[in-house]
């Protein structure tokens, strides 16, 4: 049997693109960028993704203000309106599902359709595909919070003070709750049933973790602060009542969560509709 | 002569079902080769073993020198190597211009994406998104991912299935200037008469074992094999007066099969011009590559259906080769 020649210096330098051992390599920051770029036209094209990105956080935010008006000076949880309650807390539902809901759904989807497969028949490594979501998925979690946070000003909530500290529970709890999408998404055998499994997962998380209405059980509290969401609700919240901002504690398990979908995600994801 | 493919002893087993039992094949630098054979004979399992999708049980893989079943070389070959799947899988909302720009930026030396939308006919489509396009449309475009990054070696999984005629020849085409370009092009097709427009050469796979292998035109010795001419008998004439041994009369038809083509009809047309008589419905011709394709094939099925070592597994000759809930393999 035959192998090819490795190519000499001459015909190398003549056609440098050809040189089979040394291929150019794009700058890995310019081929994110470049993932980044299409990764949001693909995203901002589909009306689809936008109606259930942006309209329902908007939506459900929109329906608490029309309960709570009239209503702005009581007490609701804790020395907190209701508005003041549910705009945090709105926001970071809005986050669980651009981030966890939207990216497994997707990320089935591609796989289902073969696009993960023709994607990883291309030289473009692995994590810049990663990265390039997670940077999508952070850029729409900025503008879902920003919507949500602007209909909680119009009800009269005051905004945070500490941008700062909104910047980084939100970068860290997008990146927590991707690496889970990626998580789940990696566990789906088919791409009909992600939608179910993602919601299966989903809501009763969001249900005890005191996203719809405040929770006072204790022993429900305890285990709900143990899970992802409720920890990401209490960052949020605590942006809003503490001049402090920065819950630590609630972070570092939403982080564990991340590194634990992040470990099921390098296990286990698969780029190939039909495996072995 | 430096090989783009090598395969040695290929073996793949799923579950006790063998799709792949030992096959050789070697494919040249810069030519087109043609992997021929029926649904379920392995033609695919062999691709994606060679792209680098599957694992191989057993055998020796070389593509562009490295094993594809490395994983430190799996970066390499994938800026080497070009894709065309049969399962079509595109961003739907992209525009076709965006959907090869995108994939162009991920190449180090990417084709010219206009260039590339007029070489496979898309440059009035490349505004349109790609949900937008026909069938067709979306084939051409799949091809054009397959080659922006140019790929010095081609896989092509039956590439024109679903192409008007039109579209079929411009494919064809496409494919052979990729190949005077210096592309490598290794294809599966069921369509005999691509086969014969455009592969260099052809290795015939039937439940999981090469059956013949050679170039179109030499195949399953059909360079050699028997001319056949046809005619309508004269009124009047009976098979003895046929200065020729036919065989039998079919449709109206008299067959005579000859390795001496060019004798054969001097004698048959002087008889004719002698008796004063037309020779209706005549027609000279060599088997084409897919008799040839057909007789080696259904060979090898009865072959394989009479010999009772090979029916473990399978039951039934409806059930041959194929998995079930696997469409394809």
């Amino acid at each position: 049997m035959t192998t090819l020649i490795p190519p000499t210096a001459e015909t190398a330098a003549a056609a440098p693109s050809a040189r089979a051992d040394a291929p150019r390599e794009r700058n890995p920051l310019a081929l994110l960028g470049h993932q980044i770029r299409y990764e949001q036209l693909s995203f901002w094209r589909n009306p689809q993704s936008m109606v259930f990105t942006f309209v329902l956080p908007i939506v459900i935010i929109g329906i608490f203000g029309a309960v709570f008006s009239g209503s702005e000076g009581q007490d609701f949880f804790f020395g907190l309106t209701g508005m003041q309650y549910y705009t945090p807390v709105i926001a970071a539902v809005s986050v669980l599902g651009a981030c966890y809901g939207q990216l497994a759904i997707v990320l089935a989807m591609r796989r289902q359709t073969g696009v993960l497969k023709r994607l990883h028949a291309t030289p473009l490594p692995a994590w810049v595909y990663f990265a390039g979501l997670l940077v999508h998925c952070v850029v729409v979690s900025i503008v879902d919070v920003a919507l949500v946070f602007g209909i909680g000003a119009l009800y009269g909530v005051d905004l945070p003070t500490h941008w700062g500290a909104v910047l980084l529970t939100l970068v860290l709890g997008a990146a927590s709750f991707c690496a889970l999408g990626v998580g789940v998404a990696s566990l789906i055998k088919n791409s009909e049933a992600a939608p179910a499994v993602v919601q299966f997962i989903q809501f009763p998380l969001v249900f005890i973790s005191g996203s719809y209405f405040p929770i006072h059980a204790e022993l429900l509290n305890t285990i709900a602060g143990l899970l992802p969401v409720k920890p990401f609700n209490d960052a949020m919240l605590a942006l809003f009542t503490q001049d402090a901002g920065f819950q630590w504690r609630d972070l570092a398990v939403l982080a564990a969560w991340g590194v634990i979908g992040a470990l099921i995600a390098v296990r286990s994801f698969r780029w190939d509709p039909r495996p072995e | 002569m430096t090989a783009a493919v090598a395969v040695e002893g290929l073996q793949k087993r799923y579950g006790d079902h063998e799709a792949v039992r030992g096959v050789d094949f070697t494919v040249a630098e810069g030519e087109i080769f043609a992997l021929l054979g029926p649904n379920g004979a392995g033609k695919t399992t062999t691709l994606e073993i060679l792209e680098g999708f599957r694992e191989r049980d057993g055998g020796r893989v070389e593509v562009l020198g490295r094993d594809p079943g490395v994983k430190a070389d799996g970066h390499w070959l994938r800026g080497q190597v070009g894709l065309v799947l049969q399962d079509i899988a595109v961003e739907p909302y992209l525009s076709v211009r965006e959907t090869v720009a995108r994939n162009a930026g991920y190449y180090p030396d990417p084709r010219n994406v206009d260039e590339l939308l007029d070489l496979v006919g898309l440059n009035e489509k490349k505004g349109a998104k790609v949900k937008d396009l026909s069938g067709g449309q979306k084939r051409r475009l799949d091809l054009a991912l397959g080659v922006v990054g140019r790929p010095k070696l081609l896989f092509l999984d039956e590439p024109t299935t679903g192409f008007d005629p039109n579209a079929r020849r411009g494919a064809w085409d496409v494919v052979r200037n990729l190949r005077d370009d210096g592309t490598t092009v290794v294809l599966t097709t069921h369509y005999m008469d691509e086969a014969q427009a455009l592969a260099d050469s052809v290795v015939v796979i039937a439940e999981g074992r090469i059956v013949a292998s050679g170039t179109p035109d030499t195949l399953g010795g059909r360079d050699s094999a028997q001319t056949r001419i046809r005619f309508a008998l004269p009124a009047g004439a009976s098979l003895a007066d046929v200065p020729l041994p036919v065989n039998d009369v079919e449709d109206g038809l008299v067959t005579a099969e000859t390795t001496e083509p060019t004798a054969a009809l001097h004698r048959l047309t002087g008889w004719a011009l002698d008796r004063g008589t037309p020779l209706d419905r005549l027609t000279v011709e060599q088997p084409t590559l897919e008799d040839v394709y057909l007789s080696l094939t259904s060979e090898y099925v009865q072959q394989e259906a009479s010999s009772p070592s090979s029916a473990r597994g399978r039951k039934t000759p409806a059930g041959r080769g194929r998995r079930p809930g696997r469409s394809r393999s």
